[in-house]
């Protein structure tokens, strides 16, 4: 078997030649550029090529209302990632963050134990790389205001009303 | 309060697919009071292994700003 170099698991529990799955969630200023959303993900793909961490899944999910402000914002674009490693792969990564102006808050969670990192295929292409700039194209639509907008517009029905004449000539 | 309040009602959960995730705000809303407290397992009618899951579903997206800590 080759040696393979990756993300060391320091775990006594930990079998050995596997990795951890983690993911990590991030809210970054509302107002960032896609060119600084670009550069923050090239910089942490390198760290990720420097730790022998792999990219699995990396989402955008648009630009969100937070329950809460934070550094008085009330919004921030989100960032969900997906990654192969171990525990030094999280802490550079996360120190990444912690000195990037752009990130307000991020966190990580553990989701998986002993995976073999030649089972886990990633999602990830040069496209999708590019994509995670710009927002999902289907924000997601929050149900409490449609139900509002649905009950209190009455132009909604005159609306119908002349698409059905139109139909009918 | 009238005791009716307190009366458990059938499970959100029931449905076994569901799987109780902090990134889901909109699945644990419904388990958060109008004030934005978690609502005990009592009145929610979920089992204990589903309200502790639930409880640190609802911590993690409180840190991540998905849902509030309190509402006013």
């Amino acid at each position: 078997m080759p040696e393979v170099s990756f993300g060391a698991v320091r775990s006594v529990s930990s079998r050995q030649n596997t990795q951890r799955e983690y993911e990590t969630v991030m809210i970054l200023r509302p107002g960032v550029s896609k060119g600084a959303i670009l550069e923050l993900v090239s910089k942490v793909q390198g760290v990720f090529e420097g730790q022998g961490a792999r990219l699995l899944q990396l989402e955008n999910w648009g630009v969100r209302t937070l329950s809460y402000p934070i550094k008085r914002n009330k919004s921030g674009v989100y960032l969900y990632w997906r990654f192969l490693g171990g525990s030094d792969v999280v802490a550079e990564f996360e120190f990444g963050l912690r000195i990037n102006e752009h990130v307000l808050r991020y966190y990580t969670v553990r989701t998986d134990d002993d995976v073999d990192p030649h089972a886990r295929p990633s999602e990830i292409t040069e496209d999708l790389l590019d994509a995670v700039s710009e927002p999902p194209p289907d924000p997601e639509p929050e149900v409490e205001e449609q139900e509002d907008t649905e009950d209190s517009y009455d132009d909604d029905d005159q609306d119908d009303q002349d698409d059905d004449d139109e139909g009918g000539n | 309060m009238a005791i009716e309040d307190r009366k458990k009602r059938a499970s959100l959960l029931a449905d076994k697919a569901l799987v109780i995730d902090y990134k889901n705000p909109q699945l644990l809303k419904s388990f958060l009071t109008d004030r934005g407290k978690i609502v005990p397992a009592r009145i929610s009618g979920v089992n204990a292994r589903q309200q502790r899951q639930i409880t640190k579903a609802i911590k993690r997206a409180r840190m991540l700003a998905l849902l509030p800590y309190t509402v006013k």
